[in-house]
C-alpha cells in the first residue's frame, strides 16, 4: 500500500458503495410479478424506452476498452491501432440501423432471448445455433477480462494492492470489485447494469468534459499536444528500425489497415451478444432505431478519450511514470489523471473508469449466461426446463463466466488487452453471415454457413497467432499482410467464411440436402410489439393471442394466424402496465 | 431498404425516392469514414486540430443527424395503420 491518496481512495470507495447499493436496489426497479424469468432477469422485462435505452446501450458499448485500451494504443502507436476506434464507432450506427431493427422485431415476435435463438429458429439447426452460442461465449470471455484489466489499471495507479508479489493478495481489491459485481448481477440481472449505467454515463461525461478543457491548458494547448505526438510517432524506434507509430495514415497500407480495422470492428459490435442483449431489452422497434441516431453523441466522448493518449504522451511526468511501471501503457490515462487533477477529482475520474468497466462486464456476463442457458443447457441437456430453472441456470452461469474472465485477466499478459479483445472481434465476426444475412434471406444453407463459420474461426485464430513484432512473438496484433496489403484479420476471415458459405450453399442445393425448417415469416421482421403482453410473465399470460410459452422455441402458432396486418390493431397492447413513466 | 416487401403493397416500390434517399443516407455515412484518403491530411487545420482528427470528431454529430433523417424517412414507408399505432404509443 504505497502512496495511497486518502481523498482519492475515499471518493472511489464511496462511489463504489453507492453503485453497490444501486445494484441491489435495482432488483426492485420496474418490478415484475415473477422475476424468475429470463425475460426479466436477462432482458430487464423487455420494456426500456428511448431514455433508459440510450443510457443502457451507451454504458454497454463504451467499455474499459474505450477508457483504457484505446488511449493506451493511441499513446503507443498513434492513429492506426488506436484512433481507428473513432471511425469504427461512426460506422457502427449506420451498419446496425440496417439489420438491428429486424433482429429486434423477429426476437420480439418469437420471444428470442439470444442471437443463437434466432439462428435456431431461422435455420432449424441446433448445430449452427450451438456454434453461434459457443462463439459468443468465447468472444465475451476476453472482453469481460478486459473490463477487469481496466479496473486493475486504476487500482494499480491508486497504489492499492501493489505491495505484494503474491497474486492473490496483490489482486485482492480486484477480487472484491469482482465479487460485488458477481453478486449484484446474480440478484438483479440486467436491471442492475441498466440503473448503474445512469451513474456511469454521468460520471464519464463529467470526467471527459473536464479533462478535455482543463488538461490542454496545463500542457500548452492542443497545438503543442499534437506537435509532440507527431514528432514522437515519427521517431524511429531503435528496436524495430521503423517509426514508432502513425500520426496520420497517409500511406496506402496504413489507410487500408485503418479502414479494415474500423469496418470489421463496426460490423462485429452489434453481433456481440451483450450489445444484442441491450438492444432486445428495449420496449419498441422505434427505440432501437432512435438510439442509432442518438448514440453517436456518446461516440464524441470516445473520440475525445482517445486524444487522452496524446495528452499522456505530452505530459512528461505521465510518460515517465508509465516507463517506470515497465512500459505498461494501460496506466497512461490513470497516471495522467492523477498528475493533472486535484485528488478529489482524480477520485471521480477513477470511479468513472471503474464503474464504466462494471456496467458492460455485468451485461456481458448476463449475455453469455443466457447463451449457455438457452442454446446449450436447454437445447442439449434439459429441453423441458421451466422458465424458473432457466433463470437459475443463467444466474449461476453468469458467476462461472465471470470467474473464467477473472482468471483470464490475472493470468494473461496485461499489455495486450486491446489485441485480446480484437481476437474476440475476429471470432464474433464469423457469426455475421449466419446472423445478418439470415435476417434478410433464407438462401444460405445451414451446413454451408456452419462450414464457413468453422473455416473463418480456424483461419482467423491461426492468422492472429502468427502476428509477430520484434518484441512479441505471437498475438502481437490483429492485422496481417494478405497479398501485400495490411488488412484486419477479422475481415479476411469473414470474407473467406462468406465465400465458403456461398459455394457450399450452391453445391448443397444442387444435391438437395434438406435445408431445415424456418419458423419465421417475412412480415415478422418488421413487426412492432406484435406479441400481446410481450414480456409474458413466467408460465402465465398465454391468452387468446397464443403468445406461446416463453422459452418455447417453437413458433407461436396461435399468433401466426392472428397477426396479419389486420389483426395488428387488436393485438397490440401496452407491453406492460407497470412503467407508466419513461423509466 | 430495411423495409422488406409487405403484402399487398411493397413500400419500397411505392416510395422509390424516399427509399433511395434512405439508402444514400446510410451508405454515405459509412463511405465518408471508410474512405480514409478523403480525410487523411494534416491541413487545413481547424484551430489546433489537424484535419484528420477534426474531421473524425466532427463526423459524429453529423452521422447522428443523417441517421435521424433516415429514420424519419423510414416512417413514410410504414403502412398507415402501423404509423398510427406508433403515434398513439408515443402520445402516452
Amino acid at each position: 500500500m504505497n502512496h495511497v491518496n486518502a481523498v482519492t481512495f475515499t471518493i472511489v470507495v464511496i462511489l463504489f458503495l453507492l453503485v453497490t447499493c444501486v445494484g441491489f436496489a435495482a432488483a426492485r426497479w420496474r418490478r415484475a410479478e415473477d422475476m424468475m424469468h429470463l425475460n426479466e432477469w436477462g432482458l430487464g422485462g423487455r420494456g426500456f424506452g428511448t431514455f433508459v435505452g440510450w443510457f443502457l446501450l451507451g454504458g454497454d458499448l463504451y467499455t474499459a476498452y474505450t477508457f483504457i485500451a484505446v488511449p493506451s494504443a493511441v499513446f503507443l502507436t498513434g492513429a492506426v491501432s488506436g484512433f481507428f476506434a473513432v471511425s469504427y464507432t461512426i460506422m457502427v450506427f449506420p451498419i446496425a440501423l440496417i439489420f438491428l431493427p429486424r433482429l429486434w422485431s423477429i426476437a420480439r415476435v418469437h420471444n428470442y432471448v439470444t442471437p443463437a435463438d434466432f439462428i435456431r429458429g431461422r435455420y432449424g439447426s441446433r448445430g449452427l445455433s450451438l456454434a453461434m452460442a459457443f462463439t459468443g461465449i468465447l468472444a465475451l470471455m476476453p472482453y469481460i477480462a478486459l473490463q477487469l484489466v481496466g479496473i486493475q489499471a486504476v487500482l494499480t495507479v491508486m497504489g492499492v494492492g501493489t505491495s505484494s508479489n503474491n497474486t492473490f493478495i496483490k489482486d485482492l481489491p480486484l477480487f472484491a470489485a469482482f465479487l460485488v459485481l458477481a453478486v449484484f448481477t446474480y440478484v438483479s440481472g440486467l436491471r442492475a447494469p441498466a440503473l448503474i449505467a445512469f451513474i456511469k454515463d454521468i460520471l464519464v461525461y463529467v470526467m471527459i468534459i473536464v479533462a478535455i478543457f482543463y488538461i490542454p491548458t496545463r500542457l500548452g494547448g492542443f497545438g503543442h499536444i499534437f506537435g509532440v505526438a507527431e514528432t514522437h510517432m515519427k521517431t524511429v524506434n531503435p528496436k524495430t528500425g521503423k517509426p514508432t507509430g502513425v500520426f496520420i495514415p497517409t500511406t496506402g497500407n496504413s489507410q487500408l489497415a485503418f479502414a479494415t480495422l474500423a469496418l470489421g470492428s463496426a460490423a462485429a459490435l452489434f453481433i456481440y451478444p451483450h450489445t444484442i442483449t441491450g438492444a432486445l431489452s428495449t420496449r419498441r422497434r422505434a427505440v432501437v432505431k432512435r438510439n442509432m441516431a442518438l448514440l453517436p453523441l456518446y461516440s464524441v466522448v470516445l473520440g475525445l478519450i482517445a486524444l487522452l493518449g496524446y495528452m499522456a504522451l505530452t505530459d512528461k511526468v505521465t510518460a515517465a511514470n508509465v516507463k517506470k511501471a515497465g512500459g505498461n501503457a494501460q496506466l497512461a490515462v490513470p497516471y495522467l489523471f492523477q498528475h493533472m487533477f486535484p485528488s478529489w477529482f482524480t477520485g471521480i475520474a477513477f470511479s468513472a473508469i471503474v464503474i464504466g468497466a462494471l456496467v458492460p462486464a455485468a451485461i456481458m456476463a448476463i449475455a453469455a449466461a443466457n447463451l449457455f442457458t438457452r442454446n446449450i443447457f436447454k437445447e442439449f441437456v434439459k429441453p423441458d426446463a421451466s422458465p424458473r430453472l432457466e433463470t437459475k441456470v443463467s444466474q449461476w452461469g453468469s458467476l462461472v463466466i465471470k470467474t473464467g474472465a477473472l482468471l483470464f485477466a490475472i493470468e494473461l499478459p496485461r499489455t495486450f488487452s486491446i489485441n485480446l479483445q480484437l481476437l474476440g472481434g475476429i471470432w464474433v465476426l464469423q457469426v455475421f453471415p449466419a446472423l445478418v444475412f439470415g435476417l434478410f434471406t433464407r438462401w444460405f444453407h445451414r451446413w454451408a454457413l456452419l462450414a464457413g463459420w468453422a473455416a473463418g474461426m480456424i483461419f482467423g485464430t491461426i492468422a492472429a497467432y502468427k502476428v509477430a513484432t520484434p518484441t512479441t512473438s505471437h498475438w502481437a496484433g490483429s492485422t496481417d499482410i494478405e497479398f501485400g496489403h495490411t488488412v484486419y484479420i477479422g475481415l479476411t476471415a469473414v470474407l473467406l467464411n462468406i465465400a465458403i458459405s456461398v459455394v457450399l450453399t450452391v453445391i448443397l442445393k444442387l444435391t438437395k440436402v434438406p435445408g431445415g425448417a424456418d419458423e419465421t415469416l417475412p412480415h415478422q421482421y418488421t413487426a412492432d410489439g406484435e406479441v400481446a403482453e410481450a414480456p409474458a410473465p413466467a408460465g402465465v399470460g398465454l391468452g387468446a393471442a397464443g403468445a406461446g410459452a416463453v422459452g418455447d422455441l417453437q413458433p407461436l402458432r396461435g399468433a401466426k394466424c392472428a397477426s396479419g396486418p389486420t389483426g395488428r390493431g387488436q393485438m397490440r397492447q401496452r407491453p406492460r402496465d407497470a412503467p407508466a413513466t419513461g423509466w | 431498404m430495411t423495409q422488406p416487401a409487405v403484402k399487398p403493397r411493397n413500400p419500397v416500390a411505392a416510395h422509390p425516392v424516399t427509399s433511395a434517399a434512405i439508402a444514400i443516407g446510410i451508405f454515405a455515412s459509412i463511405f465518408f469514414t471508410l474512405w480514409v484518403p478523403i480525410y487523411a491530411r494534416a491541413t487545413p487545420k481547424a484551430g489546433d486540430f489537424p484535419f484528420f482528427y477534426f474531421y473524425l470528431l466532427a463526423y459524429m454529430p453529423v452521422v447522428g443527424i443523417v441517421l435521424w433523417i433516415v429514420i424519419q424517412l423510414q416512417k413514410r414507408l410504414t403502412p398507415p395503420s402501423r404509423a398510427a399505432a406508433s403515434a398513439r404509443e408515443e402520445a402516452k
